[in-house]
């Protein structure tokens, strides 16, 4: 069979545009101890907080940049603009929330979402969450969902306890960043015994040129209580560099089960270094969904901390690297206590001279007797300008453990090909069939309508990607 | 460090062994010619306070070059094994084909052991996959075994023969 040589298109970003920026307050270019200052006494933040961020600055100027990775040198952090309100009000309601950002919201389809999906949104735009809509009978539980700087007002005694305590202000130099200048993100506490059945949603966007996010994430789910945590990104296209670093913290308490769901689509431009960690206590469950089809440089290996006796923690990550795209991601499983038990499976996607990195780490510490760990990373080559790389570490200090790991590297076969267009498909369909099935096994746990939106991309980049 | 060379059409077959005398063993090939290959066979014994780092670089810089490297571990008493394995195969490296494997069985409770089986694919037409395990011999093994009438020491023996047994079909 004469295979048609692939020629790449440069595809417009699917959900790129950008609304005209409405800031109320926004910091000069740069990061030093006045701008520092300045995001504290903005947001009317106690003394505890705002010695909190200077003493991650202190951190964030000595820290050195990661070793290993992406090249992060076209990083300039004095071309950067750390905080930027797009409004002073937070709205309850959808009819409340002007009419420019919800265009915004309204061509992502966040509405739609909510109606079907969705009990409540945060909707993030430039750094501060502008829409907060919580269902009554929550509060009643005793749930609480809410953005982060509020919980820092509201609830300080449960934020001091807990902020800062599994992803340390000097764990890497972009946590002790965030650490400094965050804002925004979600504060989830669930109660003892709780069971949250909806999802509960945050929607992130940027839009102001070269602005940082730094959102920082805290969930606390009691002992025996479970909740599902969706937080996805689409951004709008700029011409200069942005960063965007959180950090997420969540403590899963014993017989507790979280699942963390995020699909990062951030545009082309921008840098997206993220902390994520999970702390799991005594047959507690945690699962993290990690989707990354956008941005230019993405650095995110999710982590599981197995602390407690039978705990059990998953990993499904999924990344799709094209053009000018470098996906360093993967995660990571530590596994403290006996009997615990862990997956980590990942699948890429590397087309148009993008890279793919699967990066992970397995590590079984003395005494973690019956443990087990099981890894597979697949990854799918579309064209001879791409790159797939693994690397993946096992690190084993107790004898009594089961660890596999397996890894493959293929392109999309020409005999599947031919099968699939004998049927009729034209090539252009049955790469997207191809390739969408090789996602599957992640895509199907993800909620419906960011399976569709992914199928959606998928076949999208397709149809650039083949003459 | 032990630097390879292998030319066009040389199939080369390299057996190692370690049993606890070096502390580091280094090894970097380079698959420069077409339809050359290399089947890198290695085997650790380590015992007592025996530590090794190793590290296997492999280089595919030309079309149609395989390569094998099988690794195999039996790490006893408070021995620590450190396998660093790294599998390039370079833009052009067409028909490339690479397997690379690393299995350490932990026979004592203090036996540590570390794999990093690496890859970097820079080019779509070719085959590569790579696997590790670590662990200690199956209680059901053993168990099977015990419950046929064999000693625990005469099954862990035909266990541990068993593992490095699969050496020998190393064709994947």
């Amino acid at each position: 069979m004469a295979m048609k040589k692939s020629s790449i298109k440069n595809n417009s970003y699917t959900y790129g545009f950008h609304k005209l920026e409405k800031s109320s307050f926004k910091t000069p270019l740069g990061i030093n101890e006045k701008i520092v200052k300045a995001i504290s006494a903005y947001k009317n933040e106690s003394l505890w907080m705002k010695e909190f961020r200077l003493r991650a600055l202190n951190i964030f100027e000595k820290k050195k940049m990661p070793s290993f990775g992406p090249d992060l040198s076209k990083l300039n952090f004095d071309k950067l603009c750390f905080y930027n309100s797009p409004s002073n009000n937070k709205f309850r309601k959808w009819s409340d929330v002007p009419k420019d950002i919800l265009d915004t919201y309204n061509k992502i389809g966040v509405p739609e979402a909510e109606r079907k999906f969705l009990a409540g949104v945060e909707a993030q735009y430039d750094s501060e969450v502008i829409y907060s809509n919580l269902k009554n009978h929550w509060e009643k539980l005793g749930v609480i969902f809410t953005d982060m700087d509020t919980a820092v007002k509201e609830y300080p005694e449960l934020v001091k306890e807990y902020l800062g305590t599994l992803v340390p202000v000097d764990d890497n130099k972009f946590s002790a960043l965030n650490s400094a200048v965050w804002s925004g993100g979600s504060f989830i506490y669930v109660p003892k015994g709780i069971s949250v059945p909806i999802p509960l949603q945050a929607y992130f966007r940027i839009n102001a040129k070269a602005v940082g996010q730094f959102e920082r994430t805290i969930i606390i789910a009691e002992e025996g209580s479970f909740v599902h945590y969706i937080e996805g990104c689409s951004a709008p296209i700029y011409t200069n560099d942005s960063l965007h670093a959180a950090v997420v913290e969540v403590f899963v308490k014993k017989g507790a089960r979280v699942r963390y769901t995020s699909i990062q689509n951030w545009s082309g431009s921008v840098y997206n270094l993220v902390t994520k960690r999970m702390q799991i206590e005594e047959n507690g469950i945690g699962e993290w969904v990690d989707g990354n089809l956008g941005s230019k440089v993405n650095m995110k290996y999710p982590a599981l901390v197995l602390k407690g006796k039978g705990a059990h923690g998953e990993l499904l990550s999924l990344a799709y690297a094209g053009k000018n795209q470098y996906q360093d991601t993967g995660g990571k499983a530590i596994h403290l206590a006996p009997n615990t038990t862990s997956i980590l499976i990942s699948k890429s996607v590397s087309r148009s001279g993008g890279r793919a990195s699967y990066r992970g780490l397995v590590k079984i510490a003395k005494g973690a007797k019956g443990s087990k760990s099981h890894v597979r990373c697949d990854a799918l080559l579309l064209d001879d300008k791409s790159r797939s790389d693994t690397y993946p570490v096992n690190d084993v200090q107790e004898q009594d453990v089961t660890l596999g790991h397996e890894a493959s590297v293929s392109k999309v076969g020409e005999e599947q090909l031919f099968y699939l267009m004998s049927r009729g498909l034209n090539e252009i369909q049955a790469t997207s069939l191809i390739v969408n099935g090789f996602i599957e096994p992640i895509v199907k746990e993800l909620p419906l309508e960011y399976a569709v939106e992914l199928n959606r991309l998928i076949n999208l980049s397709m149809e650039g990607a083949i003459a | 460090m032990k630097n390879i060379i292998i030319k066009k059409n040389e199939n080369l077959v390299l057996p190692v062994i370690w049993s606890g005398k070096e502390k580091e063993v280094n090894y970097d090939i380079k698959l420069t010619g077409v339809n050359s290959s290399l089947t890198l066979l290695m085997l650790l014994l380590g015992k007592k306070e025996d530590k090794v780092k190793i590290q296997v670089n492999v280089d595919h810089q030309v079309i149609e070059t395989k390569s094998r490297i099988i690794v195999k571990g039996i790490v006893d008493d408070s021995a620590n094994v450190d396998f660093n394995g790294l599998v390039r195969i370079e833009k052009g490296a067409k028909g490339s084909n690479t397997w690379l494997s690393a299995n350490l069985l932990l026979l004592s409770d203090s036996a540590e052991g570390r794999a990093v089986p690496a890859l970097e694919i820079l080019e779509n037409d070719v085959k590569a996959g790579h696997a590790t395990t670590i662990g200690k011999i199956n209680d059901a093994e053993l168990f099977y075994l015990m419950s046929r009438g064999l000693s625990k020491a005469k099954a862990t023996d035909l266990i541990v023969r068993g593992f490095l047994n699969g050496f020998l079909d190393y064709e994947k």
